[in-house]
C-alpha cells in the first residue's frame, strides 16, 4: 500500500557506504575520551626503558613504594569509628528492642486486641487477656521471644494504640537465652526507660505516618 | 607548614594540651583508645561527657567520654535514652534544647545492660498457672 512511500532498507556496500563516525578512528587503540584499552600493552623495548625496568627489579623499588604507602596510612585519619565512644548514624525509624508504652497519665496503652500477635510472621508474641478489676480490658500476659523475633516491625504497624513499639535500643545482648524471653513487666520497663527517645522518634516521623 | 604535614605535629601538641597534659592524655588514650579535641556539648546524669568536633568526619564527629566511676567497665548501653538520639546523629538538638522530649513522672532512670550481673532480667510468668498440681493428702500430717 504505502511501500512506495517508505524506502526499502539497503545493506551498506561499496556504492552505499556507512555514515561516517563523528570522530573517525585512525589508530588503535583510539584516543576517544572515555575509551579504555584493557588488554595487555606492548612493552617499550628501547634501551632506556629496559634499563629502567631492570633497575626497578634490582633495587626493589616496589617494596620501598609499598612500605611508603603503609607508612602514609599510619598518619591518616582512620576510616573506622571507635565504638562505644563514637556511634554510627541511626534513623528515627530504626527497629530495635521492643517496648510497651504508657499514656502520659501512666496508664498502659495495650488493650489486648492481639493484632500484633496475629500479624507476627515469626509468631514470637503470646498474649493472654483478662478483665481488670476496674472493668477495662488488659493483658495479663504479653510475652515476646526476642530470639524468634525477626524485627520486621509489623507489630508496631498493626498496633492501633501505639502500645508496642520497636525502640531505638540495639545494645540488649545477653549472656543467656532465657534473658531474651521478655514478659510484660520487662517490656513495660523498657518503655518507661526509653520513653524520651521513643516519643522523640515518633514525633520526628509524624509527617509520614 | 602544612605542605610537609607539620601542621599535624602542632595539632598533636594542641590535642595533648586540650586533654590536660601528657599524663592525662596517656590515661585517656588508655581508656578510650583515641585522643581527640572537641567542644564539650553536655553531660548526662551519670557524668558521661559528650563532645563534638566537625573537623572529624561524620560518624566520628560526636563522641562520649564515659564517667570516671565506670573506669574500664564502660559499655555502649551506658548512654541514657535522652542522649541516644544526639550521639547517633538522629537529631542535632541536645536533650535540654529538645522540647519534644516528654518528662513524665512514671519515667524511670536509665540502666546499662545488666546481663551477667545479679541485676539481670529473669523471665517469669505474669499469669496464674492453668494446671494446678494434685497434692495427695498425706496421713502423716
Amino acid at each position: 500500500m504505502n511501500s512506495s512511500a517508505t524506502p526499502k532498507w539497503v545493506a551498506p556496500s561499496a556504492d552505499r557506504p556507512r555514515r561516517p563516525l563523528a570522530t573517525p578512528i585512525t589508530k588503535y587503540p583510539p584516543d576517544i575520551p572515555g575509551y579504555k584499552y584493557v588488554n595487555a600493552e606492548e612493552q617499550d623495548m628501547s634501551f632506556k626503558a629496559m634499563t629502567n625496568r631492570a633497575a626497578q627489579t634490582l633495587f626493589w623499588t616496589e617494596l620501598a613504594r609499598g612500605f611508603a604507602v603503609t607508612l602514609g596510612h599510619v598518619f591518616k585519619e582512620p576510616a573506622t569509628i571507635n565504638y562505644p565512644f563514637e556511634k554510627g548514624p541511626l534513623s528515627p525509624r530504626f527497629r530495635g528492642e521492643h517496648a510497651l508504652r504508657r499514656y502520659p497519665s501512666g496508664e498502659e496503652r495495650c488493650i489486648a486486641c492481639k493484632l500484633c500477635e496475629a500479624i507476627c510472621p515469626a509468631q514470637a508474641i503470646t498474649i493472654e487477656a483478662e478483665e481488670r478489676a476496674d472493668g477495662s480490658r488488659r493483658t495479663t500476659r504479653y510475652d515476646i521471644d526476642m530470639t524468634k523475633c525477626i524485627y520486621c516491625g509489623f507489630c508496631q504497624e498493626a498496633c492501633p494504640v501505639d502500645a508496642i513499639v520497636e525502640g531505638p535500643n540495639f545494645e540488649f545482648s545477653t549472656e543467656t537465652h532465657e534473658e531474651l524471653l521478655y514478659n510484660k513487666e520487662k517490656l513495660l520497663l523498657n518503655g518507661d526507660k526509653w520513653e524520651s527517645e521513643i516519643a522523640s522518634n515518633i514525633k520526628a516521623d509524624h509527617l509520614y505516618r | 607548614m602544612s605542605a610537609f604535614g607539620l601542621d599535624k605535629i602542632t595539632k598533636l601538641f594542641q590535642i595533648i594540651k586540650v586533654n590536660g597534659g601528657i599524663r592525662a592524655s596517656l590515661y585517656k588514650l588508655y581508656r578510650f583508645d583515641d585522643l581527640k579535641d572537641g567542644k564539650l556539648v553536655g553531660q548526662d546524669d551519670f557524668g558521661n561527657k559528650y563532645y563534638e568536633n566537625p573537623r572529624y568526619f561524620f560518624g566520628r564527629s560526636r563522641w562520649v567520654e564515659y564517667a570516671p566511676q565506670f573506669n574500664m567497665d564502660y559499655d555502649g548501653s551506658q548512654v541514657p535514652a535522652e542522649w541516644f538520639g544526639w550521639l547517633h546523629y538522629k537529631t542535632d538538638l541536645i536533650p535540654t534544647q529538645d522540647k519534644d522530649r516528654p518528662k513524665y513522672k512514671w519515667m524511670l532512670p536509665h540502666t546499662e545492660n545488666l546481663s551477667g550481673t545479679t541485676g539481670q532480667y529473669v523471665p517469669y510468668s505474669t499469669t496464674r498457672p492453668k494446671v494446678e498440681p494434685w497434692i495427695p493428702k498425706s496421713s502423716k500430717v
